[in-house]
């Protein structure tokens, strides 16, 4: 059985200028042990997504307004605040994009970190600072047993993270979800977040949801890859196929983008125009309005995600009918 | 070498350790705790010893009547011939307790009040603030004297009214601060973590508020010394012979023109007491902020 299995989940928020459809439909699963990426631009739902699954969600002005999570035979968008308090923090763990902001400036290192011990499980203070100093050490910080006691702003950007990491992975869960833990980080130290993670994920044998709006990262990182746009889902599948058998325009607008792979002089390619107003959602799919290949249906045809390669899903109507070449 | 001490120290310092670091470099706030510390010591002595000064707060002398100060009587004596030093010093034991004991209800049920409220914001939210604007429009001094009439003139009532109608202010900042902070990330991430909500608020909520509320309790102390020097001018608050800074004012201000340093002195004391408390109030501010520039 899946670890989490996602289906149809449908996120909104209700604000003063209208509805707001942040995640549309999205589905997908998560086997244990494995690492899924999703990316997408700003505002694609990616993070919405997440929130969801952990219920993070502010309601209002948020709302879950249809599908499932599950986890084991939870339903994490069904169950109670109580039973949702035992799984978070324990057996899934979030991990945020800016490690700056998300330890508490007031609380020592030590005592943030022993916390989720704390509240989770029968343990002592001592027990518990004992765990947090191996966690620590493991996370690649030295002379942890001095670093305990100092307050985050003693910290730099990548020992926050870090810390997060070990605060994280202390209760040892079956899931991370890391929500663009490297976004706010020089390139040097993110590749020694992105490898701490991948060590810890070895040794505890968790999956990892990691949420980028970077392909490259995603793709150096990850067994399987979602892409979303618009609060959907574009394409879905394993890492290798979706470079090498891209099944979505967009994805293949995303794939070029990316700046490294342009010779000197040349001109970086973008994708034309800009993601639709979330107010105002269009018919039909939503990248038709950017995409080369959109053809006059594209922008009337309700689309899904659809299987159009085993295990590869595709949201592109040209590609699931016509096996369009992208 | 010494400079990697150094560092150490700066990082491993304890929170209370650094904290008194900085206020000790503040001189205004040291100097308003050494004042308020002289005052509270010398009031106690006198609340546990009447006769320190050589003269006990009620006792009268009336053929001695009012006197300037003088080597006897160094702040001088009342129309009935009662010691002002002694008077004073007793008075400030009451007023200095007023003070604290009546901020402190104040602090504590605003911060839970406001705290909750502004965490849990909502229906709820708008209910308990309603609350808050309803009691905010009740005259509080008609609500002092109202309680003062049906429970008797009791000190500790004392405190516990004047607390009762100040914590509303503070419950209306720690509302607006939680609502600040509430959206900001560590809180989301100690959600992530499980936290239950009381452990969020109190825990890693409320403290950074400290700020905040310690400015506005060290804006309190003075404000309910002078409330309750206003209800002793009333004649609501403590009553002769025992004094209070209040009643001393109040005393001295009926006779200004014949005795002027029966209000001089006491009127002094007490400005003196309320700067100390801003100084001190705005030094603890800037001591127990953690992230504060390290100078």
């Amino acid at each position: 059985m899946a670890l989490l299995t996602v289906e149809n989940l449908r996120t909104a928020f209700h604000t003063r200028n209208g509805v707001v459809r942040a995640v549309q439909d999205v589905s997908f699963q998560l086997e244990r042990g494995e690492t899924l990426g999703i990316v997408g631009e700003s505002g694609s739902g990616k993070s919405v997504t997440c929130y969801s699954i952990m219920g993070l969600v502010p309601q209002p002005p948020g709302r879950i307004e249809a599908g499932r999570a599950l986890f084991g035979d939870v339903d994490l968008l069904a169950c109670s605040h109580r039973q949702l308090n035992r799984i978070r923090g324990r057996r899934i763990s979030m991990i945020f994009q800016d490690a700056m902001t998300s330890l508490n400036p007031f609380l020592r290192i030590g005592e943030q970190l022993i916390e989720p011990l704390i509240i989770h499980e029968k343990i002592t203070r001592a027990a518990a600072t004992d765990r947090a100093l191996a966690m620590l050490h493991e996370a690649g910080i030295s002379e942890a047993d001095h670093r305990l006691k100092m307050f985050p702003h003693e910290f730099s950007g990548g020992m926050r993270q870090r810390v997060m990491i070990a605060m994280a992975l202390i209760t040892k869960p079956d899931l991370l979800i890391a929500d663009e833990p490297t976004t706010a980080l020089d390139v040097t130290v993110q590749a020694q977040i992105l490898e701490l993670i991948r060590k810890m994920q070895k040794e505890l044998g968790m999956a990892v949801i990691l949420v980028s709006h970077d392909l490259g990262i995603v793709s150096g990182f990850c067994d399987r890859v979602m892409v979303m746009y618009a609060g959907r889902v574009m394409e879905c599948a394993r890492t290798d196929d979706l470079f090498y058998d891209t099944k979505h325009p967009y994805t293949r607008g995303l794939r070029q983008s990316i700046p490294a792979l342009q010779m000197k002089g040349e001109e970086l390619h973008t994708i034309p125009g800009q993601p639709p107003d979330p107010h105002h959602p269009l018919p039909g799919c939503p990248f038709a309005p950017r995409c080369e290949h959109a053809v006059d249906y594209c922008a009337r045809e309700e689309v899904a995600l659809t299987e159009v390669a085993p295990n590869h899903g595709s949201a592109c109507l040209r590609v699931q009918r016509e096996k369009l070449p992208v | 070498m010494v400079i990697v001490e150094s560092v150490e120290t700066a990082g491993g310092a304890s929170f209370w350790q650094d904290a008194k670091h900085r206020l000790w470099k503040n001189k205004l706030a040291v100097f308003g705790l050494v004042v308020l510390c002289v005052l509270a010591v010398l009031s106690l002595a006198a609340y546990l010893r009447p006769s320190m000064t050589g003269y006990s707060y009620e006792q009268q002398n009336l053929a001695l009547g009012p006197m300037p100060p003088s080597h006897a009587h160094w702040l001088g004596t009342d129309p009935l011939g009662r010691d002002l030093l002694a008077r004073l010093l007793y008075g400030g034991g009451i007023s200095l307790m007023v003070g604290l004991c009546a901020t402190a209800v104040s602090l504590i049920i605003g911060v839970i009040y406001g705290a909750i409220a502004g965490f849990a914001g909502g229906k709820l939210d708008m209910l308990m603030m309603r609350f808050v604007d309803i009691l905010y429009a009740l005259p509080f001094v008609i609500f002092v004297i109202l309680l003062m009439v049906f429970f008797g003139q009791n000190i500790i009532l004392l405190f516990v009214a004047i607390g009762a109608v100040e914590w509303l202010t503070m419950a209306r900042i720690v509302r607006g601060q939680v609502m600040a902070i509430k959206r900001q990330e560590f809180v989301e991430a100690a959600r992530a973590l499980g936290l239950r909500h009381g452990r969020i608020i109190f825990r890693h909520i409320v403290p950074n508020l400290l700020g905040p509320i310690i400015v506005y309790a060290t804006l309190t102390v003075p404000e309910v010394i002078l409330l309750e020097s206003f209800l002793s001018f009333l004649g609501l608050g403590v009553q002769p012979p025992h004094s209070s800074w209040g009643v001393l004012i109040k005393e001295g201000a009926e006779v200004m023109e014949e005795y002027p340093w029966l209000l001089i002195y006491p009127g002094a004391v007490m400005a003196l007491t309320l700067f100390s408390l801003n100084f001190l109030g705005d030094g603890l501010r800037d001591a127990l902020d953690v992230r504060g520039s390290k100078d």
